[in-house]
């Protein structure tokens, strides 16, 4: 095990026999003192070491904690929505339309004289609910086909690939157009476009990682104790395979957000009287260079901001935490 | 206080060792290369003094982690810095500081005055480069000349480094190039401005035996025609035996004894010199009783052991040891043998006693019992599929080409080859962790090859294996303990509160590490976590597919030692995949030797390596280096010409012919022979159980320098 | 090479007509474009009388072929509003988007790479903190808030056209396609710098790169020539598919500012459930997005000559 720090690579770790593997640097660094035997105690029970590693390289970065705030104060919104809203979300009040943001209405009202407060925390609530679901289906869909394709290989894994070829062929947006318009207008319809055309990409993260892994000489061992295939799989790829999934998973969060946002802009996604952020843009668009009537588009604008940045935060923090190698990659 | 004195004294031993000879060409004066890391400062480099004359060959020798590389890196400007810093050192080049000289200084002597070449010529070249660009790179560097003369230049060198038809080949990507033709490459890259010294860091260790014998043949030739100092860093004492003049040993960042190569070899003074000596398997002796590991492993360097680093593993080491670090002194005055021991004498008593009697180790076979594994006919070929929609089978590569294998219990039985022989795939096949395309494997008179999914899972239970790399072959999400208890519950078998303790204690890890993860652990520890996980549930067959190659020589013996004695206690039979003809004459009781896919000779060990029938056995075994200069001197190396061929297109007939020194030699008649009739597996007049698949097999004689007395 | 060019050509049109298929279903089978919507009432016998005239009336599979036939002879059939040909409404446009898209993709190109590459090679350094905290922070902010902003903010002002564009005074193409290349191009450039900056440091890493610098070359040469020639490759794949993107519409960005392209040209299809129209653009940027990324694929094996052989 060279004892080298990473920045030297270059120089002492390739001129050994000794190959130098997948561990990070602060692995060798202490793999490396694990010699002769007498090592600290460590807690025996509890989360294994990787855990509190991965936690401290996670805290150091702190976009990464801006981001942790952000998902929370939007999870707590999306949970307390009908406590937090002064108003109903929905109720309309054509005699008070477009009024600026005062102490009873904190962010005005929209062009229906709905409290843009209110709808801007029940926007949220969608955000969160449809960005969650819609990450975890594609989660769930992608990461089974990308495990199929990448373990079984030959048919399975050609089907499943010209699959995803299909499927990526269409922009993401364009895709969900298509889908949304035949099932016309609602949250599950959005829903289930953003999965039709976002497991793909998940399905080849999977298989490739599942690929990579299923030639690993751990699998071969499990396999040469008698491991089953679907005990390969779970127990031995998955473990090792999830972890930029899930990073990818987080960041597609922030995509989808988008996507809902941008769908509802366009007129195709959620009906048009559901406080929904892109909604409300659009029926704002009117708006934006009317003096004084900023509050109509700037609020569900921050709102959608702040929301895919927390969420891009966060995954850009566990990306780096998971895996130092990976920092700054793509 | 001390540590000035001692400094003083060094210096003083320099120079005055410097006065008696000529100045030398290269030199590295008192440098440290230091890294600060979140670990600590890394001491990589620590107070480090060498020097290399006009056409000499300095050994810089260590384990990883030694700190070998990087004062080579440091002289071509090539460590980072930060993270690196350099607290002291000078390097002279004819007595030219380098260090502080301007940076565009310092990269006109790059590649000109000193080259270098690395390990692996795989990613050393610039993959979207052709090969004749980037030598011509070099000599457009440093010299002016037109851009199509430089391309010509590459092309001569390419030529002179012999590599064929180099025209050609100067316009190819590395990607199309063999593993030696790139090393090659590299060196006709390097030699291009025709430098003073040649810094060559581990140029050979990626390579097959073979090829490395010719890689260092083609070495020694140009520094003999151009006066080329050469400076070799490499972990192989057996490389530095035959081709270097003279040796520093690193060890934990310092050199702890350097000398000429026979007082390095013969009067080590050092412990550490001497513990690597003892450690190492001996291609040319005879089995001993066991090999003496170096204890624990090299410390990590951000945290180097006080007084002399190697006294945790020292079997001298006394309390002063712990004291200061000692100061690396002549063994007598303005000698050049020099080290940094405390304890050269008790180091001469244990190198000069008689090491246990190098028995021949009678083979222990029992004719009488049935052999534990029988394979026949045992073939894999896997296909090679092409097609514009749908793709076809249009050909195969012929990995595994019907083996047939008998193992005695309790034997071992290695199978030794160049990489891309079919070795691995034959083990592999073997325990239907890849399936057989045909042929048959028993396992105690049980036909393995025909069992279904289910019972195939139960009878792993008696056929385990031990990886190659013990950094991939542990799953790093599990801990020790997960992963031996893994077996038990897919096996069978009751897992009781010492279960793990004992398994781990059998294979010489503490019980506390159970709870631990892979990565907590060095490659030694990891790999003694592998062999406990093929050993549990005691198990009568157990392939070991290159167990100690990805490890530190020091670690090595230590391993192969427990292999050994798990083989004793537990009569376990062995399938030693290796390419390491040392360690396999070590450990084996019959050697196979395979090429492209097949077995061309296969014998009881002494009978193989005294006594080797086959043409390619002969080269192989010769082009072995032994870490023994009397020995080396005396010995001729059989060169082969090119590389292994395409397993997907082998040659008709004897697979070897392209290659083969004998049949060079044949008339023409036979010639033919070799090209139209496949030779098979028969027996040799000397023994009953020595096979050769060679239609003009003979003995020659190529372990030591004279034939052995009959 | 030409096998493997031949190969993924057939794959690439394996994919289109399976895309077709699928906006076909989507569109004239599952969804039914003459049916009642909210704000229009077809009546029914009228609804049957536009199923026949448009060929809606067949059995699937036959509409399909004939799709794919039309489709081959450049004919998208008609309209449903006005019954103009619909291969002349997105002839009028495909230009404008393709102008949108190149000056987007010079300017995120021209930002990215360079930002990417100075990050990289002065890492740690404050230029490095720059562009790593300001590419994350622009690709987390969609590209509709982007264009809103810039809409909002400086539509108007300076050289940049108001928006909606009036139809009075005629604004040379280059004024217009400003606002929506640089909304366009700010994520992109982001998405460009990172990538390059990763794939940069991970090629200065490289032994290749020790080689040159231990050959004595220039370290401007080292970075220019021998780091840049790799790390680019991973960035040329990104930039060609995300044309492909752009040049499939780039909906969003158009619609906000009323750019006269394909996109905009779907958005205003989508309003009044112009179907003919809807399924033409949508096709139109599948087949812009698949020609792409052959395109790319192909200039990929030039650019890495190890996967010439396969």
């Amino acid at each position: 095990m060279s004892s080298l720090p990473p920045t030297s690579g270059e120089s002492e770790a390739v001129g050994t026999s000794d190959p130098v593997r997948s561990s990070g640097s602060a692995d060798s660094a202490r793999s490396a003192s694990a010699v002769d035997a007498k090592l600290p105690k460590r807690r025996r029970s509890g989360s294994p070491g990787q855990f509190r590693d991965i936690w401290n390289r996670y805290r150091r970065n702190k976009l990464a904690l801006v981001g942790t705030f952000i998902v929370g104060l939007l999870v707590f919104l999306a949970i307390f929505e009908p406590i937090l809203t002064p108003f109903d979300p929905f109720e309309q009040n054509l005699l008070n339309t477009t009024a600026p943001p005062d102490s009873r209405h904190f962010f005005g009202t929209d062009v229906l004289g709905r409290d843009m407060f209110s709808a801007i925390i029940y926007g949220a609530k969608l955000a969160v609910i449809v960005g969650v679901v819609t990450v975890l289906m594609s989660l769930l869909v992608g990461v089974v086909f990308g495990a199929i394709a990448g373990f079984r290989g030959k048919f399975w894994d050609t089907l499943i690939m010209r699959l995803t070829d299909i499927f990526l062929a269409f922009p993401l947006i364009i895709g969900a157009i298509l889908v949304v318009r035949t099932f016309g207008a609602g949250i599950t319809p959005v829903i289930i476009a953003l999965v039709v055309f976002g497991w793909a990409t998940t399905a080849r993260l999977m298989r490739g990682q599942t690929l990579a892994l299923r030639e690993s000489e751990y699998v071969e061992a499990a396999r040469s104790i008698g491991a089953s295939d679907g005990r390969i799989i779970l127990r031995h790829i998955m473990p090792n395979a999830i972890a930029p999934v899930l990073v990818y998973a987080f960041t597609n969060i922030g995509v989808v957000v988008v996507a809902m946002a941008s769908l509802s802009f366009l007129g195709v996604g959620v009906p048009a009287n559901v406080p929904e952020w892109g909604r409300m843009l659009s029926q704002a668009y009117g708006f934006i260079k009317v003096p004084g009537q900023s509050h109509l588009w700037a609020f569900p604008a921050l709102a959608i901001c702040i929301t895919t940045l927390g969420f891009a935060f966060v995954a850009d923090g566990l990306r780096d935490a998971l895996d130092p190698k990976l920092r700054g990659g793509n | 206080m001390a540590d000035m004195t001692k400094t003083i004294a060094s210096e003083d031993v320099l120079e005055s060792g410097f006065a008696s000879r000529e100045a030398p060409l290269l030199e590295v004066r008192d440098l440290r290369v230091h890294f600060e890391t979140q670990a600590g400062t890394v001491k990589a480099v620590d107070g480090v003094n060498w020097h290399v004359h006009e056409g000499e060959t300095l050994a810089i020798v260590g384990e990883s982690g030694s700190g070998k590389s990087v004062s080579a890196m440091t002289i071509l400007g090539l460590v980072p810095s930060p993270p690196a810093t350099f607290p002291s050192g000078k390097v002279l080049l004819r007595g030219r500081s380098l260090l502080e000289m301007p940076e565009s200084q310092q990269r006109k002597l790059r590649g000109n005055d000193i080259a270098m070449i690395f390990q692996d010529p795989l990613t050393a070249l610039n993959p979207v480069f052709k090969v004749g660009d980037q030598i011509a790179e070099m000599v457009l560097s440093h010299q002016s000349i037109s851009k199509a003369g430089a391309r010509k230049k590459a092309v001569d060198l390419l030529g002179e480094v012999g590599i064929p038809n180099p025209r050609a080949r100067a316009l190819q990507y590395p990607h199309e190039f063999s593993g030696g033709m790139r090393q090659r490459a590299m060196i006709a890259m390097a030699l291009a401005n025709d430098p003073q010294v040649l810094l060559a860091d581990e140029p050979t260790t990626a390579l097959d035996v073979t090829v490395q014998a010719q890689i260092m043949q083609l070495l020694v030739d140009l520094q003999e025609s151009r006066g080329t100092a050469i400076v070799l860093i490499t972990h192989d004492l057996g490389l530095v035996a035959s081709h270097a003049d003279r040796i520093a040993v690193m060890y934990a960042g310092r050199i702890v004894e350097t000398g000429t190569t026979d007082e390095i070899f013969s009067t080590p003074r050092h412990a550490y010199t001497y513990g690597l000596l003892s450690s190492l398997a001996r291609m040319d002796h005879a089995r001993p009783d066991k090999l003496e590991p170096i204890p624990g492993q090299p410390p990590s360097l951000s945290r180097v052991p006080s007084g002399c680093a190697f006294h945790p593993r020292c079997a001298f080491a006394t309390d002063a040891c712990m004291e200061d670090i000692p100061a690396l002194l002549p063994i007598v005055e303005h000698s050049g043998h020099m080290h940094a021991c405390i304890h050269p004498d008790d180091v001469a008593a244990a190198h000069a006693a008689p090491k246990p009697a190098a028995v021949t180790a009678e083979v222990k076979v029992d004719l009488g019992k049935p052999p534990v594994v029988e394979v026949s006919k045992l073939v894999k070929h896997f296909p090679i599929k092409a097609g514009l929609l749908f793709r076809r089978e249009v050909g195969s590569v012929q990995a595994v080409n019907g083996i047939d294998i008998e193992i005695e219990p309790g034997t071992t039985l290695s199978l030794v080859g160049e990489s891309g022989c079919g070795k691995s795939t034959a083990a592999r096949s073997i325990l239907r962790l890849q399936e057989p395309t045909s042929g048959t494997v028993r396992l105690g008179g049980k036909e393995i090859t025909s069992l279904n999914a289910q019972s195939l899972r139960k009878a792993r239970e008696n056929m385990q294996i031990v990886f190659q790399d013990p950094y991939a072959s542990l799953n790093p999400r599990m801990t020790i303990r997960q992963i031996l208890t893994e077996k038990f519950q897919l096996l069978g078998g009751t897992v009781t509160d010492t279960t793990i303790s004992d398994l781990l204690d059998t294979v010489g890890l503490s019980a506390e590490y159970a709870d631990r993860y892979p990565h907590e652990f060095s490659g030694g520890q990891r790999q003694r976590v592998g062999i406990a996980r093929a050993i549990a549930l005691n198990p009568k067959f157990v392939v070991l597919d290159e167990p100690v190659s990805a490890l530190d020589v020091s670690i090595q013996a230590q391993i192969l030692n427990l292999l050994e004695n798990l083989q004793v206690e537990f009569g376990l039979t062995y399938l030693f995949i290796a390419h390491d003809l040392s360690v396999v004459r070590h450990i084996s009781d019959r050697v196979a030797v395979m090429y492209l896919g097949g077995i061309v000779e296969l014998a009881d060990r002494d009978d193989l390596f005294e006594r080797p029938q086959h043409p390619y056995t002969q080269a192989l075994i010769s082009a072995v280096p032994i870490p023994d200069p009397a020995v080396e001197r005396a010995r001729e190396r059989i060169m082969l010409v090119g590389d292994v061929p395409n397993p997907a297109n082998p040659p008709s007939g004897c697979r070897f012919r392209t290659r083969c020194w004998k049949h060079l030699e044949l008339s023409e008649a036979d010639k033919q022979r070799c090209i139209d009739v496949e030779p098979k597996l028969e027996f040799t007049p000397t023994s009953p159980r020595h096979t050769v698949a060679c239609h003009f097999s003979g003995e020659r004689q190529v372990l030591r320098g004279e034939p052995v007395e009959a | 090479m030409g096998k493997f060019i031949l190969r993924r050509v057939g794959q690439a049109v394996i994919v289109v007509l399976a895309a077709i298929l699928l906006v076909y279903v989507a569109t004239y089978a599952l969804g039914d474009p003459f049916a009642s919507t909210g704000d229009r009432q077809v009546p029914p016998e009228i609804a049957a009388q536009n199923r026949a005239i448009f060929g809606l009336d067949q059995p699937l599979p036959i509409q399909y072929i004939n799709y794919i036939g039309n489709l081959v002879t450049g004919d998208l059939g008609l309209d449903f509003d006005q019954r103009r040909p619909v291969i002349d409404m997105l002839g009028a446009v495909v230009p404008n988007t393709a102008r949108l898209a190149l000056v987007a993709i010079l300017i995120d190109v021209a930002i990215g790479v360079i930002a990417g590459i100075i990050a990289a090679v002065k890492r740690y350094s404050f230029a490095d903190v720059l562009v790593t905290v300001v590419s994350t922070v622009a690709i987390g902010v969609p590209t509709f808030v982007i264009g809103l902003g810039l809409l909002a903010f400086l539509s108007g002002v300076g050289p940049f056209p108001v928006v909606p564009r009036s139809f009075t005074d005629q604004v040379p193409w280059y004024q217009e396609v400003l606002l929506p290349a640089f909304a366009l191009a700010i994520i992109d450039a982001a998405f460009v710098a990172r990538l390059m900056r990763g794939s940069m440091l991970e090629v200065l890493r490289a032994d290749y790169i020790r080689t040159a610098r231990a050959k004595g070359v220039s370290e401007r040469r080292v970075i220019g020539v021998h780091a840049l020639r790799n790390s680019i490759i991973p960035v040329v794949t990104y930039v060609g598919v995300s044309l492909g993107t752009l040049l499939g519409g780039a909906i969003i960005t158009e619609a906000i500012f009323q750019y006269d392209g394909v996109g905009y040209l779907l958005f205003r299809a989508i309003g009044s459930n112009n179907a003919p129209v809807i399924s033409a653009v949508i096709v139109f940027g599948v087949i812009a997005y698949t020609v792409l990324s052959l395109i790319v694929d192909i200039l990929y094996a030039f650019l890495d000559p190890r996967i010439r052989l396969n």
